[in-house]
């Protein structure tokens, strides 16, 4: 007597959908973002900000990614290269033919977000998953309040994303963006700090605020230590795990964190329902 | 034997309260009772009380010298309850530069044999490397009929070998417990771990199941202190020690006597070149 | 209705025609060079003519889990380069009979009915397997010395979830099995069944020349679990105050890091997915994987959120004792005992379940010695 479901499964949630790769940009030394449409120009999914997508290397192996950004008929990753994995991934050409399968996990709260003072913090290449939601208010820019987006990268050419974060995003009405870098260079004249004591400096006020915090997990904690200390309430600052996944779906096991499941429970999560979470992060 | 099992038992317990209150041990490795009469386990006891949850009887079977690997870099040192299989091991371990001598406290103890078909096989059943002995040494048995299994197996063709291997390669679940109850395998990461590389797929079919059971003969053959607790611990019943066994009497076939784990500091055959070596493979 | 025990082989014949029957049977695994003994080997194998079938007596090293949960199981197929493709591979249409299913091992498919079912995606693969058996529990005549699914809230007698219940019957004659010391029936006994479910009694049909209806035949169902355990009944709740206990430190450290544990639980349900290539073409398949394993968590960077052997058999008795309940509503553990019956250094999941529930949840220390009275012989 199993369980009653939808035998027809017309949809096989493990099952990627054969992907183009229409473009490739440099973005640092080690980050690449790829351009994704199917093999018929279409978009291959419409992702909410903050869900992760399936990319799979045929015959080299798949893993997680978070969705960067995404168009009309095209969704962008950024990848980092850390692994033998994400090295193949770097040697990709357009025209590179990759299986893709999502969206996957929770998203950023919108509706909590809305009508609220956002401050975006990235670190890294955890700016990736953050520019998926700073998209999303510049497309609905009627709906938030202030926005605020401070970003740390280890030099200037380890920044990410440079048009947005340098030339369009300070260009955005009602919009403050602070970069810092971890080391100076000669061709930087910007802020030299790590991104917790930057956050402490601007000195943000908590009050109609809402965060969206996403970096290495070191610069994570740093940073929600600083604005706590800054009074900032765990309810109102939203981050994003990453464990190593295989299935997306919640069954495959290992990216459980207590009950719950990065893959399909996350990635978001507020601090104060990290709170709840055994300390296995 | 001069002395009774509860006074070897006794005697374990007393050694154990001694080393834990020198302040220089962090706990001792040793066996205690399980809620099966004929069974025990492995037990680290960290306190005065608990030393007297040691035991020593038929039972204790489960090698106690690979713990030593959990910490490769301890602040105290480790004691461990050592019979002479499980001194081989320490030797084993020690040789293979994974463990330092002087992070180990080894409380020797002659073995009566267990309840474990190899220990009819044993050749050592004093402890080769101890701090102190419990008890007081045992005669030793040569067993003339260490490669007695090989030599019968030997006996059969090719193809009935192959069958027999592919039969009980299509048991093994690819669970690992053979490679990481062995004292010998002790690589810091194993290459069957490293599955990213390729060199081992993950998957447990006959042809998946083959790679490992070769590479792991081939990793071991020249080390192994034959404690046989790759085969006590195969949950699906794999003649493991067979395969080893057979690597072991071909080293000892091609470059005489050859016996791991003993004190001598004798390199592993397979991992060193003489210019005397026998080639006539080649 | 009642099925002779001298009857079986033909029923099984029967079902074998249109499908798949896998029954627990007896292989004898020799060895030509005559060195050891022919060794026992007891699995859940499709019936052939002449098979050893093994209804009673122990239960199966192996669950029956990989009927529907394969060791290794083909996803896609896909080719690189010119004329790329992904292609779908289903499992094939064969309806499959599981025949003799203990009452722990139906609990188990029950809680993996939940995973691969539910929590928004449904599993095609498992799903396809799971449509197509049929299955007929047997209740337990005797158990093992690591039997305890009674303390785990299962009826060792009954499998309410089965297609098919399967009992001896009251009046079959038993005898001690002269090999396992199994009371089992008398050659002479035999068996009533009775359909829960259209598809079982679609099987039952099917045999239905083989049967004899007598109503005044009841169902044997007095067996009781040799190992009874103390566990509290809010053990689920406690365990998820007690991450932090020192309890951990202390029951991890004889663990030496293998998959036995998870490899012939009946209810391990984690997997890996890899790929296998033939030059430009290749496969996608998933196997079992084991939580135990250093590489299962561990990130391509190197990081890993369970570094240790402690934090992995944490997550694997938690999985099994409290994650499980909160997110699903039952335990992940039936008890079947075959973790403890093959666990290399001798842990005993019952064992820590009994001490969990008694320690202090809140307690800075923990000692073995506590226990000392009751575990001491």
């Amino acid at each position: 007597m199993a369980i009653d479901h939808d035998c027809s499964c017309n949809k096989n949630p493990l099952l990627p959908s054969l992907c183009r790769v229409i473009d490739v940009k440099q973005e640092t030394p080690d980050v690449q973002t790829y351009t994704i449409q199917t093999l018929d120009g279409r978009k291959p999914f419409s992702p909410l900000p903050g869900q992760l997508a399936m990319v799979s290397l045929l015959g080299v192996g798949e893993a997680m990614f978070s969705i960067t950004a995404q168009g009309e008929d095209y969704i962008q990753s950024s990848i980092k290269r850390t692994g033998l994995l994400t090295e193949a991934f770097h040697e990709m050409q357009p025209g590179q033919e990759i299986g893709v399968r999502g969206p996957y996990g929770n998203h950023f709260p919108i509706d909590d977000l809305k009508g609220k003072d956002i401050l975006f913090i990235g670190g890294g290449i955890g700016i990736a998953p953050v520019r998926s939601m700073i998209r999303y208010a510049f497309e609905h820019r009627d709906e938030f309040g202030h926005l605020d987006i401070l970003y740390g990268a280890r030099s200037k050419s380890d920044i990410c994303f440079k048009e947005d974060v340098l030339e369009n995003w300070p260009k955005e009405k009602d919009t403050n963006v602070y970069v810092t870098t971890d080391v100076p260079s000669d061709d930087w004249d910007g802020h030299v700090g790590f991104v917790p004591s930057y956050i402490e400096e601007v000195g943000f006020k908590p009050e109609g605020k809402k965060v969206v915090l996403c970096g290495p997990p070191i610069m994570i904690k740093l940073s929600s230590e600083s604005l706590l200390k800054m009074g900032f309430q765990k309810e109102d600052v939203v981050t994003t795990l990453e464990l190593r996944m295989k299935c997306g779906i919640g069954k495959c096991g290992r990216c459980n964190i207590g009950s719950k499941f990065v893959c399909l429970d996350g990635p978001v999560f507020t601090l104060a329902e990290l709170d709840e979470l055994p300390d296995e992060k | 034997m001069a002395y009774t099992k509860e006074q070897i038992q006794e005697m374990i317990r007393q050694e154990a309260k001694k080393a834990l209150a020198t302040g220089e041990v962090s706990a001792v490795v040793g066996w205690t009772s399980t809620r099966f009469e004929d069974r025990t386990k492995p037990f680290f006891a960290e306190t005065e009380s608990e030393c007297d949850l040691l035991v020593w009887n038929e039972y204790c079977i489960n090698g106690t010298a690979k713990y030593a690997l959990d910490d490769r870099y301890p602040e105290k040192k480790l004691a461990v309850i050592a019979r002479g299989c499980d001194s081989r091991a320490i030797n084993r371990l020690i040789q293979d530069k994974q463990v330092k001598r002087e992070n180990l406290y080894i409380i020797g103890v002659a073995c009566d044999g267990k309840d474990n078909p190899i220990c009819k096989e044993c050749q050592h059943k004093n402890p080769l490397t101890f701090d102190v002995l419990v008890g007081e040494e045992v005669e030793e048995q040569i067993n003339a009929d260490r490669f007695a299994e090989v030599l019968a197996f030997e006996k059969l063709t090719p193809d009935e070998r192959y069958d027999y291997w592919a039969k009980q390669y299509d048991k093994c679940i690819h669970c690992y417990a053979c490679r990481n109850a062995c004292p010998a395998c002790n690589c810091i990461e194993c290459y069957a771990d490293q599955y990213r590389t390729g060199w081992q797929g993950k998957a447990a079919d006959r042809e998946q199941n083959q790679v490992y059971g070769l590479t792991r003969v081939y990793h071991v053959g020249d080390r192994c202190i034959e404690c046989g607790e790759c085969e006590r611990v195969c949950p699906m019943d794999l003649p493991i020690m067979r395969q080893t066994r057979k690597m072991l009497k071909d080293i000892n076939d091609l470059f005489g006597d050859y016996e791991c784990g003993l004190p001598d500091d004798r390199k592993p055959v397979l991992g060193e070149y003489k210019l005397e070596d026998p080639d006539e493979f080649m | 209705m009642i099925l002779a025990k001298k009857d079986l082989d033909q029923a099984l014949g029967i079902l074998s025609q249109d499908a798949e029957v896998f029954v627990p049977i007896i292989e004898l695994i020799e060895d030509k060079s005559g060195i050891k003994e022919p060794a026992f080997e007891k699995k859940f194998m499709p019936y052939f003519e002449g098979a050893a079938v093994g209804l009673d007596n122990f239960n199966t090293v192996k669950p029956p889990k990989d009927v529907l949960f394969p060791n290794v199981e083909k996803l896609y197929k896909y080719k690189t380069g010119e004329n790329a493709y992904i292609q779908e591979i289903l499992p094939e249409d064969k309806p499959k009979v599981l025949f003799g299913v203990r009452p722990c091992d139906m609990r188990s498919i029950d809680s993996m009915d939940k995973v691969f079912f539910t929590k928004e995606y449904v599993d095609s693969y498992y799903a396809k397997r799971r449509d197509l058996v049929t299955i007929v529990a047997i209740g337990c005549l005797d158990t093992q010395r690591t039997c305890f699914c009674d303390s785990m809230g299962i009826d060792p007698n009954d499998a309410p979830t089965a297609d098919v219940m399967m009992n001896v019957t009251k009046t079959s004659r038993t005898k001690a099995c002269p090999v396992t010391g199994c009371t089992i029936p008398e050659d002479d006994g035999s068996y009533i069944l009775e359909a829960r479910t259209e598809k079982g009694q679609a099987l039952l049909e099917k045999i239905k020349a083989l049967c004899t209806e007598d109503g005044s035949e009841e169902a044997c169902k007095d067996t009781v679990c040799k190992l009874k355990i103390e566990k509290d009944p809010k053990l689920d709740e406690k365990l998820s105050t007690m991450f932090e206990h020192p309890i951990w430190d202390k029951i991890t450290k004889g663990c030496i890091g293998c998959g036995t544990c998870t490899f012939v639980c009946p209810t391990c349900y984690c997997f890996d997915i890899d790929n296998e290539n033939y030059g430009a073409e290749g496969c996608k398949y998933r196997c079992w994987d084991s939580c135990m394993f250093s590489d299962y968590t561990r990130m391509a960077g190197g990081a890993n959120p369970r570094p240790t052997k402690k934090e992995r058999l944490r997550n694997r008795y938690m999985h099994k004792l409290s994650y499980f309940n909160e997110r699903y509503g039952e335990t992940l553990c039936v008890g079947c005992g075959r973790c403890i019956e093959n666990c290399p250094a001798h842990l005993d999941i019952s064992e820590f379940i009994e001490k969990a529930s008694k320690v202090d949840a809140d307690a800075k220390e923990y000692s073995e010695a506590d226990f000392a009275g009751k575990e001491a012989r």
